[in-house]
Parts: structure tokens; C-alpha cells; sequence
């Protein structure tokens, strides 16, 4: 059978682009509702489109979130891609918000749009169009249009909505719990600090000094030199100490007052001379020796930790 | 060390002979030991004293014991309103014959042996007298009949009415600064010496009183050698050595070391004063103490001992603290020795 040519070539034609449409399969659009829309709206439509196992979405070619027309916003564009069957079902998410001020109710359109899929193979890249159809839904107007008059402008304004009554009773208690509990971290650090309430609360200076006298006698070095100078650092501890117990510099004469005042010492008196007594001939008088031979360091050693045994009990 | 031993032999017995000193002055002086102690300090130290204190409490008194149980060469002389420097340099009188006469005065009479010279409420004399005072106290020398007088063993003694200020005259800085020693008196506490001095007749005629004393305690003549072997026998630790210059700075500065009191602005309290000199002779004062202790070494006592008389009247306030002076300056001194480490 011979086909004549301009037929041959009007069958081509109809084969390729049947081709092209069974690329294709199926465009569909849902919406929820084509009416009742008023000014501000968000319309949200569903596309869906079938295309042959093979083709993928270009995303350049979906329309770009922004102003389509001066009454109309593409507000937001989502893309899913599944399987359905043997072909592929790429979704559409589209929200829409319209801000047409209509006066009356109308159907308005929004325009359709152009969704380009792309096959790659070794031969080539074959594209695939589909073509998204404009659809219309109708917007009513939010008020009439001549409204009856009013003596004060306010009145055509909707009075401000009421906020419910709400219960402030766990809100208070959540801060008074919270602030007790922000108080309690402060006077601990207070406590720790010496801060004002907690001034009177005594350090132990005693208790420091002893730790670093048996410190510096336990590294007792055989160097004469390394020797003179623990034993003039264990005695300035000691000093450190009874100066921050008495809240002054204390000196030798000043050891009486100081018993008189500070009670609990009383038992270490005679330590507490022979203390001054070495203190003054190793910084005063003929040198370290001569302190040592008043009282050796770990005497004073043992001076220090009967002196701070005596601050704990007091 | 032969040499070493018998100077130590030596200060040992002057040590004994301060003692002696002290005793015998406290049998005239009652309830006065930290006075006398002082007195005695500043006579080792070779030192002028000024005695500042109540009417009646014995300022005087006490000068004469000391003089007396010193012994040596003696000048009092009282200030007034109309003395001037020459009525100490020079007396001048119309002779028998009608002629005048100008021979040498007060200070110049004893010639070179004057041992003590008491200037008695000295804060009534002008400031041209104490000016003339600034070299004599100073240098022991005196320019007057075209040559030069020296004093080897001159110590000047003056006291100074606290209370009265209607005709008196503030001693310059200068004048004061040349004081080792200002001694403030006060009437004694204790009971027994207060109803001694009331009660007992012996203390009521002061001339028997002094004369009562034992006029050769101390060898006036070997004082300046005893002096000087006592400033050469103390020896200072360089830690008492930092103890006093740390002394000193929170005394000029007593807002930078940390001194605070209360109602007083500490930044701008003290405007100068304290002088090079004035610390030397705390040292010098503070060296003496420890030899009447018993030691050849300084300990932070012996500057506290001294501290107030030596250093406090060398302290310039600024105007507006310095009618609070009497209060002040305890309180700072107190304050300073609470507040720098001892070693």
C-alpha cells in the first residue's frame, strides 16, 4: 500500500508527537476548593505529573517563588518525585496568596506554567515538555462596598480581640522558685568569698600556714644555702598567720595582747615566744643559724600544726 | 678582738649606768618612765628634745632631773615676747663704772663645756630666736665675737606649753625638724603617784627635789664617744633595714600602702615632711633603744618604741587636717605599724 507523501508526513508528525504526549503521561491539577477566597488568602494546588520511567525533573524550569502579577504571590514550591507503577510521579506543592480587593465576587486565573524533564542516554538528551494548565478560582469581596456612614472613623475598624484570662500562678511560682534558688547559690558563694554576712567567719590561717611549713620541712635539702631559706620561708608563713589572726602586724611584744585577745592560744604561749625569739635572730639578729638553734623547723613544724589544731577547736 | 671585747665591756657597763640614770630621775619624777625612757634614749642618741604638755605636769621638772642626774655645764634661759637672738648670744649691762659692758651670754658663758642647754617655753620666744637656734642645734657651733664658739656635748632641751597659744609663736618646720625627739607629757595615771605628788611635801618643793639627785650617774663628757660607739655597735639587718623604708614610704604615702581612716582623705592627708634626716635619726634613736635592751642587734620594737616622737611632729598635714593634728597622728602612726610586715 503506498501512503502518499504529505499524508506520510502528517502520520510522522502525529507518531512524534504522540511520542512527546506519551513522555508524558498525565498532568493533573487538584485544588481544595476553586471559591470562596477573599483578600490575603493562601491558595494552595497539587500538581501532579506522570512522566515516563528515565525522565528527570529540571528544576530550573519550575516557576521561582516571588510576584507572578501585581494581585498574586507563588509563596512557597515543594517537590516530591515517586514511583507510580512502572513511571514516575513527580508532585507539585504549590501555595499561592492572592491579594486581590475584589468588589464583587469574580474568578480570577492563575496562569499556567511550563515543567521541562530530561532524559540522558548515549545517543543524546531527549526533553520532554509538560504543560501545566492555567486554572481559576473565584474571590469574594471582605465588605460592601458603599458601607453606612459613621460619625467617628474608628467605628469602621474592628474592635482589638480579647486576650483570654490566663493563670499566672505556676509563672509566679516557677520565679519565686527560681529566685530562692538564686539566692541560695549566692550565699553560698558568699559563704565561700567571706562576703559581708560571712565576714566574721575566720579563714584559717593557722591551718594554711601549717600545711606550708610541713611542706618546706618535709623538702628539707642538705644545701646550707636552700636550708636558710626554708627555714626564713616557714617562719614568714608562720608570721602571714599570727598577722592575719590578729588582724595587724603583730611583733614580739605585741604576743601578750595577743593571748589576751585570742584565748585559745594560750596553751601554745611558751612555743609562740620561743616562735618571736628565733624569728627575731633570723631576721634581725646573727642570721638563720641562731633561729634554729631556738627552735628547729620542725619544731615550728609542729608549733604551726598544734596552732592550727587550736583554731579548728575554737 | 681584744679592742672588740672591751668596747663591749664598756657598753655594757654605760648600760648599767643608763639604768642607774633612769632610776635615779624616776625617784624625782614620779609616774613619767616612758618620759624618762625616752630622755634617756635621746641622751645616748645625742639628740635635742622638745617636751610638750599640760600646765603643771611636770615638764620642767623633769628637764632639771635629767640635767642634774647628767650633770655638766648648765644654761636655762626663758622665752618671751621681746627676746631676741643677741639676749642669748650676749649679755649687756652699764658696769659699776657707768660704762657698758658686753660679755658673753646664756649659750656662750659655760664656754665649750655646756652640756644642756634648756630653753624653757620656747613657743613664747620669737621666730628670730628660733632661728638662731637652727645653726646652734644643727652644727653645735656659734659665730659671736668675731669668731667661732663649738659645743661638743651640747643638747638642747626645750619644752613647750601645749594648751596656751595667746602670744606664742609656732616653732618653724626647720626648728622642728631638728628635735630627735618630741615628747608629749601627761599628768601620771596611776593613782598612788597621783596622790604621792598631791600628798607628799618632798615633791613640792622642786629645788630640795632636784637637789636630792645624784649629780654623777652618767660622765657627761663621754656621752658623744659612748654615742657614737653605740651607733657603730648596733647592727641593722637588711631586713629592719626594708622594715624602716617601708615605714617611711607608708608614712608619706599612706593612701598607696593601703592606710585607710576613716573621715580622712588619705590621698591628700600628708604634704611632706619626714625628712632624710628625720629617718636617720629614728634609726639613731631606734639603735640606742636596742642597746638599753640589752642587744647589739635592731628589732622592729625598737622603732616602734621611738616612732611616734621621733618621726610625727616631722609630718607636714595638709592645712585643713593640721588643727586635728593631736588626733591624726596616732592614729596614722598606729595605723602605719598595723600595716607594713615586720619581716
Amino acid at each position: 500500500m503506498r501512503i502518499p507523501p504529505a499524508i506520510r508526513l502528517g502520520l510522522l508528525l502525529a507518531l512524534l508527537a504522540q511520542s512527546a504526549v506519551a513522555q508524558v503521561r498525565s498532568v493533573e491539577v487538584r485544588t481544595p476548593r476553586p471559591f470562596g477566597y477573599f483578600l490575603g488568602d493562601l491558595v494552595r494546588a497539587q500538581v501532579d505529573i506522570v512522566v515516563e520511567p528515565g525522565f528527570t525533573l529540571q528544576p530550573a524550569s519550575l516557576p521561582q517563588p516571588g510576584a507572578l502579577a501585581y494581585w498574586l504571590d507563588l509563596r512557597d514550591l515543594g517537590v516530591s518525585q515517586t514511583r507510580a507503577g512502572d513511571a514516575q510521579r513527580v508532585r507539585l506543592s504549590l501555595t499561592y496568596q492572592s491579594f486581590y480587593a475584589a468588589l464583587d465576587a469574580r474568578a480570577l486565573e492563575i496562569p499556567g506554567f511550563t515543567v521541562t524533564f530530561v532524559s540522558e542516554s548515549d545517543h543524546g538528551a531527549t526533553t520532554a515538555k509538560a504543560e501545566v494548565p492555567a486554572w481559576s478560582f473565584n474571590v469574594s469581596p471582605l465588605r460592601e462596598i458603599q458601607p453606612p456612614a459613621r460619625d467617628d472613623p474608628r467605628d469602621y475598624m474592628r474592635p482589638d480581640g480579647q486576650v483570654g484570662p490566663g493563670d499566672p500562678r505556676p509563672l509566679l511560682m516557677g520565679a519565686a522558685g527560681s529566685a530562692a534558688l538564686a539566692l541560695l547559690a549566692f550565699a553560698g558563694l558568699a559563704r565561700d568569698r567571706t562576703w559581708w554576712p560571712f565576714r566574721t567567719r575566720r579563714g584559717r590561717p593557722f591551718g594554711v600556714a601549717a600545711r606550708r611549713i610541713q611542706g618546706l620541712a618535709r623538702r628539707s635539702s642538705p644545701e646550707a644555702g636552700d636550708r636558710e631559706a626554708n627555714y626564713r620561708d616557714a617562719l614568714l608563713a608562720l608570721h602571714l598567720a599570727l598577722d592575719a589572726g590578729a588582724g595587724r602586724r603583730l611583733l614580739a611584744d605585741d604576743l601578750g595582747d595577743f593571748i589576751e585577745a585570742h584565748p585559745a592560744y594560750r596553751a601554745d604561749r611558751p612555743g609562740l615566744a620561743r616562735f618571736y625569739e628565733a624569728s627575731r635572730r633570723t631576721f634581725f639578729g646573727p642570721g638563720p643559724e641562731a633561729g634554729r638553734g631556738v627552735l628547729p623547723l620542725q619544731d615550728l613544724a609542729d608549733l604551726a600544726r598544734r596552732l592550727a589544731r587550736a583554731e579548728r577547736a575554737a | 678582738m681584744n679592742q672588740f671585747r672591751s668596747g663591749d665591756a664598756m657598753l655594757t657597763d654605760w648600760r648599767e649606768a643608763a639604768g642607774r640614770f633612769e632610776r635615779a630621775v624616776a625617784g624625782a619624777v614620779l609616774g613619767q618612765d616612758q618620759a624618762i625612757r625616752l630622755l634617756t634614749i635621746a641622751l645616748f642618741a645625742r639628740g635635742h628634745v622638745l617636751l610638750e604638755g599640760d600646765v603643771g605636769v611636770g615638764k620642767t621638772t623633769l628637764l632639771r632631773a635629767v640635767a642634774r642626774a647628767l650633770g655638766g655645764a648648765y644654761e636655762r634661759v626663758e622665752g618671751t615676747v621681746d627676746m631676741m637672738p643677741t639676749d642669748l648670744v650676749y649679755h649687756t649691762y652699764l658696769a659699776d663704772d657707768g660704762r657698758p659692758r658686753v660679755e658673753p651670754g646664756p649659750v656662750l658663758r659655760q664656754s665649750e663645756d655646756l652640756s644642756i642647754f634648756f630653753f624653757n617655753e620656747i613657743n613664747r620666744a620669737r621666730p628670730q630666736v628660733h632661728a638662731l637656734l637652727l645653726r646652734l642645734m644643727a652644727e653645735r657651733t656659734l659665730t659671736a665675737f668675731n669668731r667661732e664658739y663649738r659645743f661638743p656635748n651640747l643638747q638642747v632641751f626645750a619644752d613647750r606649753n601645749r594648751v596656751e597659744r595667746e602670744e606664742t609663736f609656732e616653732l618653724p618646720a626647720a626648728a622642728r625638724d631638728r628635735f630627735l625627739m618630741e615628747i608629749g607629757l601627761e599628768a601620771p595615771r596611776d593613782p598612788e603617784a597621783r596622790r604621792a605628788l598631791i600628798f607628799d611635801p618632798r615633791f613640792h618643793d622642786t629645788d630640795a627635789l632636784i637637789a636630792g639627785i645624784d649629780g654623777g650617774v652618767l660622765d657627761h663628757a663621754a656621752m658623744a664617744g659612748i654615742g657614737a660607739a653605740i651607733q657603730h655597735g648596733v647592727q641593722a639587718s637588711p631586713a629592719i633595714q626594708a622594715y624602716v623604708i617601708g615605714l617611711w614610704e607608708a608614712l608619706v604615702r599612706p593612701a598607696q600602702a593601703g592606710i585607710r581612716l576613716p573621715g580622712i582623705d588619705m590621698e591628700s592627708l600628708v604634704q611632706g615632711g619626714a625628712s632624710p634626716r628625720g629617718v636617720a635619726f629614728l634609726v639613731r634613736a631606734a639603735r640606742v633603744r636596742a642597746w638599753l635592751e640589752g642587744r647589739d642587734w635592731m628589732v622592729p620594737e625598737d622603732i616602734r618604741a621611738i616612732f611616734p616622737q621621733v618621726m610625727a611632729h616631722r609630718v607636714f598635714l595638709e592645712p585643713i587636717y593640721e588643727m586635728r593634728r593631736a588626733a591624726i597622728m596616732p592614729e596614722l602612726c598606729r595605723a602605719v605599724f598595723e600595716t607594713v610586715p615586720a619581716p
